[in-house]
């Protein structure tokens, strides 16, 4: 049976992760480089493949215009709610984007889930290499403040990837699994979750049952747009400035130049994190070079700003969860930024306890989501964990009022159900617009979908039909209907407002099967190659060796014309018949191996022909 | 797959569901306890190598469950849930009336806040008017408690006439002042939640 795995897909970084058989604990997969860290990068080559990870990241300096980072930004998102990124972040949209956003990579276009797909894909085939197994399905994980439509791209993301997502699981929860199995602890617990993009705080109960360990959410809030990049923008904007007052040196945020400062700056936040200073050295066009002195102090007055928004959303969950600050028992700190010193400093304070940080903060959350994909896969277990959904959902009312639903906080599933009838007679439809949000008014808050309810013609006043709203155990939205006169049930189909059709998936997910084919093939194809060449190189040496003069006419000739075949077929790319070549050339030369048996040159041949059997 | 299905569909309230008699005053640990109880069976997690039938099934009766969990664990959510179910919510004309009772400071609120509204739009001095808003807000606040002791009062009457299995004209009785302290409560509310808004 295929694998299920953990995967983290992170802004900066994605891993994935699985059960150890050996000692039952999570454990990250390393990648090709080792590292188990996956760079969230790709990059479209020339030749039209995809790169992904550290290689595409070292393309961001030499070929920015094909590479693209960060873009879970992008996900789930609109052209105009990204107005602001784009001056931040060197995304190339496409200007003809409608719903959905379309990015280019050098001459084409991809939409974010796409991209996305393609650093999934990579995270499976690197842990199809490591179980040599295939990998089926797999728990994601997202933030806990992602709204439905974000869920939904990463769960698109999946399918294109040619993944089963079994379950979108949030971070911080996924964190706080990680940490309760290495723990042991029971009580309320608070995880600050500062990654590369996005801000969560989530604060769980840990109870103890006699079926086992529950983790129940009890609140979550967040910023899906504060994290680790919104440091390294700040600081690029400060060099930049002192750059063009010093230098007068002025570059385009988006040019292979700025990308570079961006990479040195990280490396310096980086060294901020262990030594008090910290020192910029930076070649400028024309030779001069800028030098900037980096004290930790100034560096946290610098950073302040950012670090003081993430605790509006930390007093809102506490508030959530009617809790104080000084009834949560453990503080969990996940993701790369809070190894900022200023971060722990902050976070220590407002709860008077020291956090933990055992566990490494880049994989926590992927040991979690490898957690619970094994809790998944067994179908029984003595955890479950218990979830919220982080935002309230809504239905526009009379004058775009939005009238709440379903309150955030709730756990899922949750639903709602709310009946609906005609305004005139022979009324054919209803107008339901679905919102998301804390605010009053739809307009502020985000649209998830507007659908047209069908009534049969009655007169005004007369059709019941009853509209279930049910938000499922991703955070995911689901819509039915039912007519209480007919007891007629419905799904609805509802298009998300900024969502990929399931046609449009279908067609990703074809296109990316075919690069994977075609991969596969090229792959397979360089093998037979080789080791086509191996066999006439060995072929050739038996034929140059004395006992190849006992060789019959026939049988010389056979040896010679399946050469020049399988000579012919390297040459092209069809990897089963250069395989079909090999055979034929070894079912030739039988009798000659068996000639130079005894000589020095027969080990190649045999021993190549063993290896075949 | 040998055993037997958990997830059945279900007739039946969410009092039903709970196993607790229809009753305002509710044992939070004895409710938190079944909650979790009733998580271990119906959670999706627990169905994710089922049929789809199961799936759907799970997906349906643990949304319910945890639905009824939101409306039972809130006092005031209980106590219009039970109205709803015996027929007796009625939110109707009264919604966006004042309580009579309530007529003459709901007007004079209006005023000081439309006040407020024309001073922030001509930029005037806000102080005096804020501390008038401010007063009021506490004074609306202290009638919301008011209301909230009223609202256990007749829960507690609630209770006790079904432990004496009370006629139906004194259980009507008791809705119809439940029903009015529920729209007395939501009318204060959204006052003390359109003064705050005003003043922030």
């Amino acid at each position: 049976m295929a694998r299920t795995v953990g995967i983290d897909l992170g802004t900066t970084n994605s891993l994935v992760a699985c059960i150890d058989p050996q000692t039952g604990a999570p454990r990250c997969i390393p990648g090709p480089s080792g590292s188990t860290l996956c760079p969230s990068v790709v990059s479209l080559d020339p030749d039209g493949s995809i790169i992904v990870g550290e290689p595409a990241r070292r393309r961001l300096l030499t070929q920015p215009g094909r590479t693209i980072y960060s873009v879970k930004r992008l996900m789930g998102r609109g052209v105009a709610d990204i107005q602001d990124e784009l001056k931040l972040f060197p995304f190339r949209i496409d200007p003809a984007s409608k719903n959905v956003i379309r990015v280019r990579l050098g001459d084409k276009f991809f939409t974010p889930p796409e991209i996305s797909s393609f650093i999934l894909r990579d995270l499976k085939n690197c842990a199809e290499a490591y179980f040599g197994e295939s990998v089926g399905r797999a728990v994601v994980t997202v933030p806990a403040y992602f709204n439905d439509a974000q869920r939904q791209a990463t769960k698109d993301a999946g399918k294109i990837a040619g993944l089963e997502v079994l379950r979108l699981v949030n971070e911080p929860t996924a964190a706080a699994l990680a940490y309760g199995l290495h723990e042991k602890r029971r009580g309320h617990v608070a995880v600050y979750d500062f990654g590369g993009g996005t801000f969560d705080i989530s604060i769980l109960k840990l109870i103890s049952t006699t079926e086992g360990d529950i983790y129940q959410v009890l609140s979550t809030n967040g910023d899906t747009h504060l994290g680790g990049d919104d440091i390294d923008n700040l600081l690029q904007a400060f060099v930049h400035e002192k750059i063009l007052q010093q230098h007068r040196v002025d570059f385009s945020p988006h040019s292979e130049l700025a990308q570079e400062l961006r990479k040195e700056l990280i490396a310096i936040k980086h060294q901020l994190s262990e030594s008090a200073a910290a020192t910029l050295r930076f070649p400028l066009p024309g030779g001069a070079i800028f030098v900037q002195e980096f004290e930790r102090g100034a560096f946290e007055a610098l950073i302040r700003p950012i670090v003081d928004r993430t605790m509006g959303p930390v007093r809102q969950a506490l508030a959530d969860a009617k809790l104080k600050a000084s009834e949560i028992e453990e503080v969990v700190l996940v993701g790369g930024a809070t190894r900022t010193p200023l971060i722990r400093r902050t976070v220590q304070e407002y709860f008077d306890r020291r956090p933990h940080t055992e566990l490494n903060p880049d994989e926590v959350v992927a040991l979690g989501a490898a957690v619970q994909a094994n809790i998944l896969d067994r179908g029984v277990s003595n955890m479950l964990l218990l979830d919220v959904t982080p935002l309230s959902l809504g239905i526009e009312t009379y004058g775009g009022a939005v009238a709440k639903v379903i309150p955030r906080n709730s756990t899922i599933p949750a639903s709602a159900q709310e009946m609906y009838t005609t305004g005139v007679d022979n009324q054919t439809g209803i107008d339901i617009h679905v919102l998301q949000g804390e605010r009053e008014l739809a307009r502020d808050c985000r649209s998830l979908a507007r659908f047209t309810l069908k009534v049969p013609p009655a007169p005004a006043g007369l059709p019941r039909i009853e509209v279930k709203f049910l938000i499922d155990a991703n955070g995911i939205l689901q819509v039915g209907a039912k007519d209480t006169r007919t007891g007629e049930q419905r799904t609805i189909e509802v298009q998300p407002s900024y969502g990929i059709s399931d046609t449009e998936i279908e067609r990703m997910l074809e296109e990316s099967i075919e690069y994977a084919e075609q991969d596969f093939a090229e792959r397979q194809a360089i093998e037979a190659r080789t080791e086509a060449e191996t066999i006439l190189a060995a072929t050739q040496k038996a034929l140059g060796t004395p006992q190849a003069a006992s060789l019959t006419a026939e049988e010389r000739a056979a040896i010679d014309s399946t050469v020049a075949a399988l000579k012919e077929s390297v040459s092209g790319s069809d990897y089963k018949l250069i395989r079909k070549r090999i055979d034929e050339l070894n079912n030739a030369t039988m009798q000659l191996a068996e000639l130079v048996m005894n000589s020095a040159v027969s080990t190649a041949l045999q021993g190549r022909k063993l290896a075949e059997v | 797959m040998g055993a037997p299905s958990t997830a059945k569909p279900r007739q039946g309230d969410y009092f039903d569901l709970f196993e607790i008699p229809r009753k305002l005053w509710i044992e939070m640990s004895v409710l938190e306890k079944k909650f979790l109880e009733l998580s271990w069976k119906l959670h999706p997690d627990k169905f994710v190598n089922a049929c789809a039938e199961e799936q759907e099934l799970s997906l349906q009766r643990s949304s319910e469950l945890n639905d009824a969990y939101r409306v039972l664990r809130d006092p005031v959510a209980r106590v219009e849930y039970l109205l709803e179910l015996e027929g007796r919510r009625k939110e109707g004309e009264h919604k966006q009336q004042a309580p009579p009772e309530l007529l003459e400071e709901v007007f004079e609120l209006n005023e000081s806040l439309d006040e407020l509204r024309d001073a922030k739009a001509s930029r005037s001095d806000l102080a005096s008017l804020k501390s008038r808003l401010e007063s009021a807000e506490k004074n609306f606040q202290e009638k919301l408690g008011e209301v909230d002791a009223q609202l256990q009062e007749t829960a507690r009457r609630w209770d006790a006439a079904i432990d004496a299995s009370a006629s139906d004209t004194d259980r009507t009785g008791i809705m119809v002042r439940l029903n009015e302290l529920l729209n007395r409560r939501s009318y204060i509310r959204n006052l003390v939640t359109n003064v705050a808004k005003e003043l922030s």
